[in-house]
């Protein structure tokens, strides 16, 4: 218990520092490539940029917290996988959407909430796959996490546009 | 990942708005000793203790320790165990004349009965043989010690969930014993006497067996039956611990209706009592656990009673957080800032130590306490620079990565379809691999 409170009080180790540290890292890339670059603010390279440092935000959130979740594991999955083409993302989903209703009960569209479930799996990321209950989990945590984002880009904005 | 467990409790000094976090903490202080079984176990959800989720940790530091402390708290100490393992040491002993009290193990009992008889090495005529080997005084001693006898010996596991793979282990040859009396749904009948005098352990071992009863895996219960004869403590628990998820665990300590300060599932008047149904409304009431939950995170859902309206309200903030993290990550794109190394480390320190609010830059309170505060429409008056574009932000998909952006882009700008996947791939791997 003791080790705990001491590893916890290394600041370098928090969710929050491992994805700040990430994802200014991250964003010095973004920025450095983005000088070099000379067409840097027609709106395409804007919404490329903005594409960048979204997904920047994202992976580095989601490399913060590791494999612990499946909502982290998914995003880190469809990044490597990115350069698989469409079908095999539906078939992916499809399996997933299987194996959700062999380990899960299958609620018909009758139950109350069949629908937001519906919505709210296509919204957490890697949720096709699971039931109810892990939805439920994973969304409580990736709301947690999409909070301290928010915080932490936030800030990171303010200390920019100073 | 236990290294992670405790680190994230300085994520929580950091100013996180979980207010419920420390009102919980507080009121569950002064009832340790007998278990807010329920109050832990919503609480000790995202306990870091569990090493599942860190951003409660400061709140929940009391009720960490605490738990640390009680021999019972083990239980939380398992990575998703939600609910701590009651301690039984008295209230069980009074409830050998409920007859409804001990529904709550007669499912996974039953079918535990039927998969320990299945294994040759537990006969009633080789119990004492079994309680030998496991180093345990017989079962009639278990049967009669009380809690802290139990605990004490258990203790040396050192994990909860290890205790309750001990009087699991324990529990074999009691199980194997009424298994061999009747094996049958009579047996139920006979376990609710021998239960209210095998209270203690039987109700860990309860939750253990709904672990394995609701994990539908039940070649784990073949399995951890004979893994445990040879060693007792600590490593099974570990392996347990690692087989099954938080949900399973979940299972065991909700699996238990309160019977006053327990979590057991009781069949209620009226309502069916085989395994199935039971095992369903354990589930019914782990979501609704878990709702409960969510509706302290999303802010101003205290009032909403109803799944449907709930889910609504809570799609609704994940996707107004989703457009918050989209809408900031536009603005440090048009931002650009006086590039350092230096201003990199001091940034990160400087953000981490920070507790100022987003408010700031969002123009909004940062609290979002009205359900309909989420400020959809201020992201699009704001985006600086690029009006033109505007117009396609709400627009924008909720999931990152897809190839739909690709053909977002596509819709956006007419531009060359190939730009997505360099934008992602020159930058994605060599960032983050």
């Amino acid at each position: 218990m003791n080790p705990r409170r001491s590893i916890s009080s290394n600041p370098a180790s928090t969710v929050k520092s491992r994805f700040t540290n990430g994802f200014l890292q991250a964003l010095l890339r973004i920025n450095r490539q983005r000088i070099t670059s000379t067409t840097a603010y027609t709106p395409r390279e804007i919404f490329r940029g903005y594409l960048r440092v979204k997904i920047a935000a994202d992976v580095s959130m989601a490399s913060a917290i590791g494999s612990r979740r499946a909502w982290s594991r998914a995003i880190l999955r469809k990044v490597r996988s990115h350069g698989r083409d469409g079908a095999q993302v539906r078939r992916m989903s499809f399996l997933a959407m299987r194996k959700r209703n062999l380990y899960g009960n299958i609620k018909c569209v009758e139950d109350a909430g069949f629908h937001q479930a519906n919505v709210l799996r296509k919204l957490v990321p890697g949720g096709e796959a699971m039931d109810m209950c892990c939805l439920l989990g994973e969304t409580a945590h990736y709301i947690k996490c999409l909070k301290t984002q928010v915080k932490v880009m936030g800030r990171i904005a303010e200390v920019f546009s100073t | 990942m236990d290294g992670h467990e405790n680190e994230d409790v300085g994520f929580q000094h950091g100013g996180e708005d979980n207010l419920h976090c420390p009102s919980l903490g507080m009121s569950t202080n002064p009832l340790p000793e007998k278990i807010s079984g329920m109050i832990m176990s919503s609480v000790s959800m995202y306990k870091p203790s569990n090493g599942a989720d860190p951003f409660f940790s400061s709140g929940w530091d009391p009720l960490a320790s605490l738990s640390q402390n009680e021999n019972f708290g083990g239980s939380s100490t398992v990575s998703h165990s939600e609910f701590a393992n009651p301690p039984y040491p008295i209230a069980l002993e009074n409830q050998g004349t409920s007859s409804t009290c001990q529904l709550v193990r007669y499912p996974s009992n039953s079918s535990f009965v039927e998969l320990v008889q299945k294994l040759p090495c537990f006969g009633s005529g080789s119990f004492s043989e079994m309680a030998n080997s496991f180093g345990l005084p017989d079962c009639g001693q278990i049967a009669n010690s009380g809690c802290p006898q139990n605990y004490a010996s258990l203790k040396e596991s050192g994990t909860g969930i290890t205790s309750t793979n001990g009087v699991l282990s324990r529990d074999d040859p009691q199980i194997s014993c009424e298994g061999a009396i009747g094996s049958s749904p009579d047996a139920k009948k006979r376990k609710r006497a021998s239960d209210s005098k095998n209270s203690p352990v039987t109700h860990q071992n309860a939750e253990g067996e709904l672990q394995k009863d609701l994990s539908r895996e039940s070649s784990d219960v073949l399995k951890e039956p004979d893994e445990k004869k040879p060693k007792i403590e600590h490593s099974k628990g570990s392996n347990l611990r690692g087989k099954q998820t938080g949900k399973q665990a979940k299972d065991t300590s909700s699996g238990d209706a309160s019977r006053e300060n327990y979590i057991h599932v009781r069949a209620r008047r009226g309502q069916a009592t085989n395994s199935h149904s039971l095992a369903e409304r354990v589930r019914r009431e782990k979501i609704s656990e878990r709702m409960r939950l969510l509706q302290e995170l999303v802010p101003g859902c205290n009032k909403i009673t109803g799944k449907a309206v709930m889910l609504d309200e809570i799609i609704n903030y994940v996707q107004s957080l989703q457009q918050q993290v989209e809408f900031l990550s536009m603005k440090l794109a048009t931002v650009n800032p006086e590039l350092n190394i230096d201003i990199e480390q001091i940034l990160s320190k400087d953000i981490i130590n920070s507790r100022g609010g987003v408010g700031a830059i969002l123009g909004f309170a940062p609290g979002m306490s009205s359900s309909h505060g989420y400020p959809r429409g201020i992201f699009q008056g704001t985006f600086p620079s690029i009006p033109s574009t505007t117009p396609k932000y709400p627009l924008l998909p909720q999931t990152v990565l897809d190839n739909e952006l690709q053909n977002l882009f596509q819709a956006g700008f007419n531009s060359c379809p190939a730009v997505d996947n360099l934008g992602s791939n020159g930058n994605l791997k060599p960032e983050f691999q």
